[in-house]
């Protein structure tokens, strides 16, 4: 009765088929992690930036990699190490003898998805040449710029900083990730079952089996669709609640950006259409709160030094603030 | 050139020889010791003396316990002590009187503010409560006469208004029947879990359902399309009475 009552008014079924393509096609390969795959189709609707933070050996290169398998669109890899330069991402101006000029000969940041492996283990100066591809979708180098093309998502994958060889990312950087999302270990029954489908050589042939689901025009055209979203104005005001908290809360000794606000928000449309809405709830922006702003917060040291974690902080903000209803 | 570098090489080479050992010089006359005569006296200690000196307090050694003092006492040393080391020997004893006296007052007032429940933002650096910029947060779902305002939504034509009033209407009777507890910061799906009825919870479900697209989601809605939601909202409540 209510589907009749309340006629869509945006067509979300092409997306609805996608996400649950995307979400099959990942889910042969992952196994458990459904909170991780929710966010990482979130991320790509939303047309953010995605980290993915855990220990050595939890999928999280795999699954920024079956992302990227999702969509027929050129992909690159770069793995971030201690001696890697700027120009070895970005490309560099190379002098050629027949034409007697310098030519730029474009670096792996020139494509559609870019896999940036280890990204904490890179200096400052190599992380820094990310953050113009990363917000305004463009390079400049030589006092040329070059624009990148859409879609152009980074997928990041970092261990967490207290391990060896770590370096924790720039807040300037941390900001342009539209979620970091935490990579857990797996539970004993998915361990069993990883095992099982190793043992079986499942894993290598659905790998192989593993084919694009969209185009990069249908992803664009997705990505419109999501923008497009209704948003009731109180639920905006709330959105920014709990970003401006984040500024005036003790326990936190950096709060986050209005860039977290609009990701919040953008993030929120991206959930609300994955579950058939074309209107944001609550609950939409309460379950990307967290990885939208635990990256973007600092604890204060005596916090720090209690144990406590930026998501914890979060909690408690978000149980101080009026659900708009 | 050459020839007279050679030379000055040769003749500086005859000067540079052994000197003989020289035999040590020893005094021609012997030191003469003279002893030390004078008579020793010998001192006693006079023990009355002593024992006059073990009695005085100066001379008792033995581990002293610490003065008593009242826990009053101690809190104004403990804040005449801090106030010493913030501002060191810069003021005198006179001065520090009238701070403590000051601070005193201060620590008086705040008390009684406290107690009467003046929130004031200097005092205590934040408000409370988040300033919440919508009027709706503001209400309390117990003040609100729903019957009342639902019957003005709908004169005035409003039944998205009165769509959300049934529902916090709705949400009332339940805490009142202690099915959920009612808490500003709980989501829909929060109170949909705390239901433990099955068919209640499936209903009320459905009925979050129709909020959520007429509330958030801003789907239009007259009076035909109302009425079974205003019915179905009816039902449910008749059940809670």
């Amino acid at each position: 009765m209510e589907q009749e009552m309340f006629n869509q008014r945006t067509d979300l079924s092409q997306l609805n088929t996608a996400v649950q393509q995307i979400k099959e096609t990942l889910g042969k390969i992952i196994v458990g992690q459904k909170d991780t795959i929710d966010l990482l189709v979130a991320g790509l609707l939303a047309d953010g930036h995605l980290l993915l933070e855990g220990v050595p050996g939890v999928a999280k290169t795999l699954s920024a990699k079956l992302v990227a398998k999702c969509i027929s669109a050129t992909f690159s890899r770069i793995q971030f190490t201690p001696d890697l330069m700027p120009s070895d991402v970005l490309g560099t101006a190379v002098f050629s003898p027949k034409t007697a000029e310098f030519q730029f000969r474009q670096g792996p940041i020139f494509g559609n998805i870019i896999l940036v492996d280890e990204i904490n283990r890179a200096p400052a100066k190599t992380q820094s040449a990310l953050f113009e591809a990363m917000e305004e979708r463009q390079i400049t180098v030589d006092g040329h710029t070059y624009l990148l093309e859409e879609p152009f998502m980074v997928l990041a994958t970092q261990n967490p900083i207290e391990q060896e060889g770590t370096y924790r990312l720039p807040e300037a950087q941390l900001d342009r990730f539209l979620f970091k999302i935490e990579v857990k270990y797996p539970s004993l029954e998915e361990e069993i079952e990883i095992l099982t489908n190793q043992h079986q050589h499942k894993t290598d042939e659905q790998l192989k089996e593993i084919k694009a689901v969209l185009s990069v025009e249908q992803v664009k055209s997705l990505r419109a669709t999501i923008k497009a979203l209704f948003v009731e104005p109180k639920l905006l005001a709330y959105a920014a609640q709990i970003t401006h908290e984040t500024r005036n809360n003790k326990s936190l000794y950096l709060g986050a950006s209005p860039r977290a606000s609009l990701a919040m928000i953008n993030s929120a449309k991206a959930i609300a259409a994955m579950a058939g809405r074309d209107f944001v709830t609550p609950e939409d922006i309460i379950k990307v709160a967290t990885p939208v702003l635990a990256h973007r917060v600092m604890l204060s040291p005596e916090k720090e030094m209690e144990g406590l974690t930026p998501a914890d902080i979060i909690a408690q903000i978000i149980k101080k603030i009026e659900v708009p209803r | 050139m050459r020839l007279l570098l050679i030379l000055i090489l040769f003749f500086s080479l005859t000067t540079a020889r052994a000197k003989p050992e020289q035999k040590p010089v020893l005094p021609k006359k012997s030191i003469v010791l003279k002893t030390d005569s004078s008579k020793v006296e010998v001192r006693k200690i006079d023990s009355q003396a002593v024992k006059t000196y073990s009695k005085q307090k100066d001379f008792i050694y033995d581990d002293v316990p610490p003065e008593t003092i009242s826990w009053w006492q101690r809190f104004w040393n403990w804040i005449g002590n801090m106030l010493l080391k913030v501002f060191g020997s810069s003021i005198g004893g006179g001065l520090l009187k009238y701070i403590l006296i000051a601070l005193g007052i201060g620590i008086v007032v705040f008390i009684v503010i406290k107690l009467i429940g003046i929130d004031f933002k200097l005092l205590t650096g934040k408000s409370k409560q988040l300033e919440v910029p919508f009027e709706e947060s503001l209400e309390n779902i117990h003040e609100i006469n729903f019957d009342e305002q639902i019957e003005k939504a709908l004169q005035n034509g409003n039944y998205r208004l009165a769509v959300r009033l049934l529902y916090l209407k709705t949400l009332k009777r339940l805490s009142d029947h202690e099915v959920i507890t009612w808490l500003p910061e709980k989501t829909n799906q929060a109170y949909i879990q705390e239901i433990k009825n099955e068919n209640d919870r499936a209903e009320f479900s459905r009925l979050t359902y129709q909020f959520e697209y007429i509330w958030y989601g801003d789907f239009s809605i007259d009076k035909q399309s109302f009425e079974p939601i205003h019915q179905s909202f009816h039902q449910f409540n008749l059940k809670k009475s």
